[in-house]
C-alpha cells in the first residue's frame, strides 16, 4: 500500500469509503440504533473509540502478534475495549446505556471494527491506523446520525428527543420500527448512487469482504468484487 | 511446534493485558455503576410517590404481608411506604412499584420489568394514581388484557393491604380467607396458595388448627398468631421455630391417624340423635350429631321451620375434651342461625369440656339456634359416656 | 404446566415476533448475504441454529458458575467471543473429520459464524433476560429457527427480485433492502398473537 498523506487516509473513511453507505459493513447497529438521535449518535461515538483504540493497539503490536493466531487476539483486543467503553458508558452514561442495551455488547462483533484491523491495522503504522480508525468512526458515527434524523424526524416528529411542533400531524411510525429501518437504508442507498451518477462503487451483493474471515477463508465462495477500492 | 508455544505465549500475554485493563477500569467503574443504579432505584420510588424526598427499604420478615410483597420502603418523612411486588401476570413475572400513603391512598404504579406480549401493564398503573381502595377496586381490567391487568390490580390491592399491616390505612382490602390464606402461603411458600383445614382428631400440645396444602405438599400450623408451615416429610419450613421435634411429630401423628366405625343401633337412646361413630386408634371419638334448633322447633308464619336438624361433627378424647369441632348442615334462617356454620361460632367449642362447653355465647337473636346446636354437642357428649369414656 | 407454557411462549415469539433478523436486526449480514440461494439460505440457517444452541449450553453455565461466581462478569464479553469462536472451529474440524458429509453442507457457512452477532446476541440476551438454563435453550433454539425461517423466505423472495427489472439506484442492495423491510412489516403482524393463543 502506498503512503498516502494522513489527511487523505482519515478523510478516505468519511466520505469515499463510508463503511455504513458505501462498504455497507456494520448493518445490524445501523439498523438497530438509528430510531432516535441519541442512541445513533451514541452508538457511532462508542463504536469510534473502540475503533480508534483496537486499532491502535492493534498497529502497535503488529509485528509481535503472529500470523496464525491473528484473529483470536484481534477478538481479544476488541471485545476487552469493547467491555471497557461499555463499563465507561454504564458509569457515565446511563440512560445511553439504557437505550443502547445489547447492541453495545454486539459491537465486538461489528464487522467494521475486526475488518479494518484485519485490512489497514496490521499493515500500517500506529499514526495512520488511529487516523484510519477516527475517519471510519466519524464517517460510521455521520451516517447513523444522518439515517437516525431522517427515521426520528419523519416517524416521531422529534430531533434527538426535541419535539418538532409543525411535523406532529404528519409523522409515519412505521419509521422508528424495524421496517422502517430496512426502508430508510434502501432509499439512501438509492440515494448515494443517483448522487455519484453511478460512479461509486455499487456493491450488488454482500459478500464477504466485510468479513474478518475474509483473508484467511478459501472454503467460501468470497467474491471480492470491487472489494478493494 | 516450537513456533505453536511461542504463538500461545501471545495470545495469553495479550488475554492478560486485556483483562488487567478491564480490571483496572471495573475497579474505578464499578462504584459508580452500583451508584447510578441505586439513583435510578430511588428515581423508580420517587416516580411512584413524588413527595417521598427520601426513602429506605425496611426490614420485612417480621411481617406476614401478602406474598406478593417483595421489599417494602419507606418515605423518610413519612408519606408513606413504596412497596415492591412481583406477580405473575400472563405467563411472565410483572415487577411492579406501587406507592401508597398512609392514609390508604395509592400514589403510584409502575411496572419496572415485565415480557407480557401485548404490554398493557406499561401505562395500566396510571388509573391508580390517587385512587383510595374503593377507587382501586373499581379500575377495570382491559379487555383482551384480563390476566395481565387483573394480576396488576391485585398486586395494587396487595400494596394497600400491606401497608395496613404496616401500620397505616383504613380498611384490609383483603377478606378474611385471603388474610389467612396470605398467612398460610407464607407460612409454606409449596403450597401453592391453595390450602383445606383438616379436621383435627387427637389432641396437638400447642396447636390451635391445622391447615393442609391441598396438592399434599405439607402443613400449616397456627400455634397463637403464629403459623409454622412443616412439609409432608416432617422439615420445618418457618424460620425461628425451636421445637421442631413437636411439629414432625404431629405431621406423623396426623399422617398415621386412622378411624373406625363403631357400632352404636343396640343403644336405643342413640339411634336417634347420633348420625355416626368412629374411634381412633388411641380411643377418641369422632361422632356426627343432631341438634334440634330453629329449623325443627321454631317457625312462624314469616320462617317456617325447615325440618331439618343442625348436624355437627366432633371430636372429643375419651375424657370429654372437645379435639375439634364444625358444623356438618344446618337449614337456620338465613343472617341470623346460619350463623352457627361460620367458624367464628363453632371454634369457641374447640378446647372445651363437657363441664364448661354451655358457657358459650348465644348467636345474637338466635337462641334457639344456639341451644339446638349445644343440644348436638350434650348429645355427643353423651354418646361418649355410652360407648366408653373413661369417667 | 405453566413451565411448559412459558417455554412455548419463549419459543414461539423468538420465532415470529421478536425474529432476531427482522425485527432485531442480528445475523443482518448473513441475512442479505447467503441467502441468494434457497440451499445456502438452508445451509446457513441450520449451522447458526446448531452453532446456538451449542453456545448457550456452554456460556450460561460458564455465566453463573464461573464469572458470577468469581465476580468476574467483566470479562463476559470477551469470554464468549472466544468461546463461540472455539467451538466453531471445532465444531467444522469434527464435522470434517467424523461427518464430511455433512461438513460438505454446512462447513462452508461456519466460518462466517463467528462474527455472527446473531450468535453472540443470543447468548448475551439469555443472560440479561434472567433466563433459566432450559428457557435459554429454548430461547436460542427459537431465535435459530426464527433466522432459519427468515433466510428461506427471503430467498424465495431474492431469486424473484433477480429476475425483475429494478431501476437503476435500486439495483442490488437498495430493492434488496427493500424486500426486507416488506417481509420485516409482515412479521410485525404477529405481535400479540402469542399471547392469544393461551387466553
Amino acid at each position: 500500500m502506498k503512503q498516502k498523506s494522513s489527511l487523505s487516509v482519515m478523510l478516505n473513511g468519511i466520505i469515499k469509503e463510508n463503511p455504513v453507505l458505501v462498504l455497507i459493513l456494520g448493518t445490524c447497529p445501523t439498523l438497530a440504533t438509528t430510531n432516535t438521535v441519541n442512541g445513533a449518535f451514541g452508538m457511532g461515538i462508542a463504536a469510534l473509540a473502540v475503533l480508534v483504540c483496537s486499532n491502535v493497539f492493534i498497529s502497535l503490536l503488529r509485528k509481535v502478534i503472529p500470523e496464525s493466531m491473528r484473529i483470536p487476539c484481534y477478538i481479544v483486543i476488541i471485545a476487552g475495549f469493547v467491555t471497557i467503553v461499555k463499563m465507561l458508558v454504564q458509569a457515565f452514561m446511563p440512560s445511553l446505556y439504557e437505550s443502547l442495551g445489547v447492541y453495545l455488547d454486539l459491537i465486538t462483533v461489528n464487522c467494521i471494527i475486526l475488518g479494518r484491523a484485519e485490512m489497514f491495522a496490521n499493515k500500517n503504522t500506529v499514526v495512520a491506523s488511529a487516523l484510519d480508525g477516527l475517519g471510519m468512526g466519524i464517517g460510521f458515527t455521520l451516517a447513523l446520525t444522518l439515517m437516525s434524523t431522517i427515521r426520528e424526524v419523519f416517524g416521531a416528529a422529534s430531533f434527538a428527543g426535541n419535539p418538532i411542533p409543525f411535523m406532529e400531524n404528519y409523522k409515519i411510525e412505521f419509521l422508528t420500527k424495524a421496517p422502517g429501518g430496512l426502508l430508510v437504508y434502501g432509499l439512501l442507498i438509492a440515494l448515494i448512487y443517483v448522487i455519484t451518477r453511478g460512479k461509486a462503487p455499487v456493491k450488488t451483493s454482500f459478500s464477504c469482504e466485510g468479513c474478518p474471515h475474509a483473508a484467511s477463508c478459501t472454503t467460501v465462495n468470497c467474491q471480492r468484487e470491487g472489494a478493494e477500492n | 511446534m516450537k513456533n505453536n508455544i511461542k504463538n500461545l505465549v501471545v495470545f495469553v500475554l495479550i488475554c492478560t493485558v486485556m483483562t488487567l485493563l478491564l480490571a483496572t477500569t471495573n475497579f474505578f467503574t464499578a462504584p459508580i455503576i452500583k451508584e447510578n443504579q441505586n439513583a435510578s432505584a430511588n428515581k423508580a420510588l420517587l416516580e411512584v410517590m413524588p413527595d417521598g424526598e427520601g426513602f429506605e427499604q425496611i426490614d420485612i420478615s417480621t411481617f406476614t404481608l401478602p406474598a406478593t410483597v417483595s421489599e417494602v420502603y419507606k418515605a423518610t418523612n413519612g408519606q408513606g411506604y413504596v412497596i415492591k411486588l412481583v406477580t405473575t401476570g400472563y405467563g411472565s413475572d410483572m415487577v411492579i412499584m406501587c406507592g401508597v400513603k398512609v392514609d390508604g391512598t395509592v400514589t403510584g404504579a409502575v411496572c419496572l420489568s415485565s415480557n407480557e406480549t401485548l404490554s398493557k401493564e406499561k401505562t395500566y398503573g396510571e388509573n391508580f394514581a390517587l385512587k383510595d381502595a374503593a377507587g382501586v377496586e373499581a379500575v377495570d381490567t382491559i379487555a383482551g388484557a384480563t390476566k395481565t391487568t387483573a394480576a396488576y390490580k391485585n398486586a395494587v390491592k396487595d400494596a394497600l393491604s400491606s401497608v395496613i399491616i404496616l401500620g397505616g390505612g383504613s380498611v384490609d382490602l383483603r377478606s378474611e380467607e385471603e388474610i389467612l390464606n396470605d398467612n398460610l402461603s407464607t407460612a409454606l411458600p409449596d403450597g401453592e396458595k391453595k390450602f383445606q383445614k383438616v379436621f383435627m382428631v387427637e389432641l396437638l400440645e400447642g396447636i390451635d388448627a391445622v391447615y393442609e396444602a391441598e396438592n399434599k405438599s405439607g402443613y400449616v400450623f397456627v400455634s397463637g398468631q403464629q403459623f409454622i408451615g412443616v412439609k409432608a416429610d416432617g422439615s420445618v419450613v418457618t424460620a425461628g421455630v425451636e421445637d421442631t421435634k413437636l411439629y414432625s411429630d404431629a405431621v406423623e401423628k396426623i399422617k398415621s391417624t386412622t378411624l373406625k366405625d363403631v357400632n352404636f343401633s343396640k343403644y336405643e337412646e342413640l339411634k336417634n340423635t347420633i348420625v355416626s361413630v368412629k374411634k381412633t386408634a388411641s380411643g377418641n371419638f369422632v361422632i356426627e350429631a343432631k341438634g334440634a334448633g330453629y329449623g325443627i322447633k321454631g317457625g312462624d308464619e314469616y320462617h317456617p321451620a325447615s325440618n331439618e336438624y343442625i348436624i355437627v361433627r366432633v371430636a372429643v378424647t375419651k375424657d370429654f375434651k372437645i379435639i375439634d369441632c364444625i358444623t356438618v348442615s344446618e337449614a337456620e334462617t338465613d343472617g341470623v342461625g346460619d350463623a352457627c356454620a361460620d367458624e367464628s361460632f363453632y371454634g369457641q367449642f374447640v378446647g372445651k369440656t363437657d363441664k364448661n362447653y354451655t358457657e358459650i355465647d348465644a348467636i345474637g337473636g338466635a337462641t334457639m339456634t344456639t341451644d339446638g346446636y349445644k343440644q348436638a354437642i350434650e348429645r355427643a357428649f353423651n354418646a361418649v359416656k355410652i360407648l366408653g369414656g373413661a369417667r | 404446566m405453566d413451565a411448559f407454557k412459558t417455554l412455548i411462549v419463549i419459543l414461539l415469539s423468538s420465532v415470529f415476533v421478536d425474529n432476531y433478523v427482522l425485527s432485531r436486526f442480528l445475523g443482518i449480514c448473513p441475512f442479505l448475504g447467503v441467502s441468494e440461494k434457497r440451499n445456502q439460505a438452508v445451509g446457513m440457517g441450520v449451522a447458526v441454529t446448531i452453532v446456538m444452541l451449542i453456545a448457550t449450553a456452554v456460556t450460561w453455565p460458564i455465566q453463573y458458575f464461573v464469572l458470577d461466581a468469581l465476580n468476574l462478569g467483566f470479562l463476559q464479553n470477551i469470554v464468549f467471543i472466544l468461546i463461540i469462536a472455539a467451538l466453531v472451529q471445532m465444531l467444522e474440524m469434527l464435522l470434517k473429520k467424523f461427518i464430511p458429509a455433512l461438513h460438505k453442507g454446512l462447513g462452508v457457512y461456519l466460518p462466517l459464524i463467528t462474527t455472527n452477532c446473531a450468535v453472540l446476541g443470543v447468548t448475551i440476551n439469555n443472560i440479561l433476560d434472567g433466563y433459566t438454563f432450559v428457557q435459554s435453550m429454548v430461547s436460542s433454539l427459537g431465535c435459530g429457527l426464527g433466522f432459519l425461517l427468515a433466510m428461506v423466505l427471503f430467498s424465495g423472495l431474492r431469486s424473484r427480485i433477480n429476475n425483475a427489472n429494478v431501476p437503476a439506484p435500486f439495483k442490488g442492495l437498495g430493492v434488496t433492502l427493500i424486500a426486507a423491510s416488506f417481509i420485516s412489516l409482515a412479521f410485525m403482524g404477529f405481535s400479540g398473537i402469542v399471547e392469544k393463543i393461551f387466553a
